[in-house]
């Protein structure tokens, strides 16, 4: 079980510092062939992450998961900065906002023109259960170098009707049709260590 | 009674009027075909029966086994014996086959006051059912949909319509794509389904699955309505005449 005020899950750390800077906010700076690879959790509190990939061959994998509900505001800002060459990135943020749930979400990767052959991989998708919630996303790429794979995406919306419809003539009544939806959404996506508080935190919403 | 009986339907879709007085009658026992070319309104047909909230009823009526069904939602139509076979069965990632078939069963337990099944009784139910349909048990893992082909689908359509045992099945342009192989697997689904208390009601523009599944009436629909109603002599006729031969 995790708190819901726990933000992170580390699952690999290798040659990699940790700075925290304020109650919300974090610095991994992964050097020379380091690896970080962890999972973010919020549900009240603002996230903001600074990630350097400071030595050649640095990696990092990052997975975020938000879940907003009543009069809740989440701001997530999560910067990457590819500041050695060959270095990888790979950042997946999913959530969902219901009530009057607001999220902001920015996410910035940076790559300086001398930090050639890097690869950094952003996606963000947003659920919207209520019509008073809102989700924003702004992904910044800064590229200077010129030999870099770069991409992102984003999407926001409500649950899929064609999908709840369908399970609906499975026989399946619709808030539990959401519930199977939303799991889905989550799942094999951040570790399971996670899953019994965010089945918890749906069954309240 | 009449298994399902429609009575002067008008549907719209936005501010478009697909079905303008509809009337048609299937009993319980029965397999009776809806042929009709591309656009007269088969498939809203279909999909008004199960309830799909984009589709508007400003008229008529839906009894099933006597029932007025219109103020029903699609979950509580479907739980009281109605199940749709989908032309274009919706894809859910993440959702895996078995857990998805499980929640319906058990959906359908709680709607008759029943407890739900325990896994054993869940499996013995489900692994018969597969086999005799040829779906594999690496099939019942997959996410439902995700990645299978067009004849596959169609298989996991039939598949869940024999989980569930409904009492009125609509086959929406099953056959649509579908080679010999797939069209057979269709066509034996029905035929082993056939029984005196559960009608058919098979939605087709050709006579491709009709020649694996002899039905008992054939409606001919045009722009919206029920034309005429008749014997299986009438799938000859549209492939020899064509659909304006019944106006």
């Amino acid at each position: 079980m995790i708190p819901s005020d726990n933000p992170f899950l580390i699952h690999t750390q290798v040659a990699t510092t940790l700075t925290q800077k304020s109650p919300t906010e974090w610095l991994f700076d992964v050097s020379e062939n380091g690896e970080l690879k962890a999972d973010f959790l919020r549900t009240t509190q603002d996230l903001t992450l600074t990630i350097i990939l400071s030595g050649i061959g640095a990696k990092c994998d990052i997975n975020c998961i938000y879940l907003c509900n009543q009069n809740n505001k989440i701001n997530i800002d999560i910067k990457v900065l590819h500041k050695s060459k060959n270095t990888t990135s790979s950042q997946q943020i999913r959530g969902i906002a219901t009530d009057k749930g607001r999220v902001s979400f920015t996410g910035t990767i940076t790559i300086p023109y001398d930090a050639q052959k890097c690869d950094g991989h952003q996606n963000h998708r947003g659920i919207l259960l209520s019509d008073t919630a809102e989700i924003s996303a702004t992904p910044q790429l800064e590229i200077w170098a010129d030999d870099v794979k770069c991409a992102h995406g984003s999407a926001i919306g409500p649950l899929d009707e064609n999908q709840i419809f369908y399970l609906k003539t499975r026989g399946i009544p619709e808030q539990e049709a959401k519930k199977i939806l939303l799991s889905s959404f989550f799942s094999g996506f951040i570790s399971p260590d996670f899953d019994s508080f965010i089945q918890d935190w749906m069954t309240h919403v | 009674m009449a298994l399902l009986e429609i009575k002067n339907l008008h549907a719209f879709v936005g501010d478009k009027e697909i079905l303008k007085g509809l009337n048609l009658t299937i009993e319980a026992g029965e397999v009776h075909a809806i042929m009709g070319r591309n656009g007269c309104g088969k498939s809203t047909l279909a999909s008004v029966i199960a309830g799909h909230p984009a589709y508007r009823v400003t008229e008529g009526h839906i009894l099933f086994k006597g029932q007025d069904i219109l103020p029903l939602s699609p979950d509580a139509r479907a739980n009281s014996g109605i199940f749709l076979a989908f032309q274009y069965p919706v894809e859910l990632p993440g959702v895996g086959l078995a857990q998805f078939l499980k929640a319906a069963l058990n959906a359908k337990q709680v709607f008759e006051g029943k407890p739900p099944m325990d896994a054993v009784q869940f499996m013995k139910h489900m692994n018969l059912r597969a086999k005799a349909l040829g779906i594999s048990p690496e099939m019942l893992k997959r996410p439902v949909n995700v990645g299978f082909s067009g004849g596959e689908k169609k298989r996991l359509e039939t598949f869940q319509m024999a989980m569930l045992e409904p009492d009125f099945c609509i086959l929406d342009e099953m056959d649509s794509g579908l080679d010999v192989d797939a069209l057979k697997v269709v066509g034996q689904g029905v035929s082993v389904m056939r029984e005196p208390h559960r009608g058919f009601m098979i939605i087709t523009h050709h006579d491709d699955l009709l020649q694996y599944v002899k039905p008992d009436k054939v409606s001919i629909m045009l722009d919206g309505q029920i034309v005429r109603t008749g014997g299986s002599d009438f799938v000859r006729q549209v492939e020899e005449q064509g659909y304006d031969s019944f106006r």
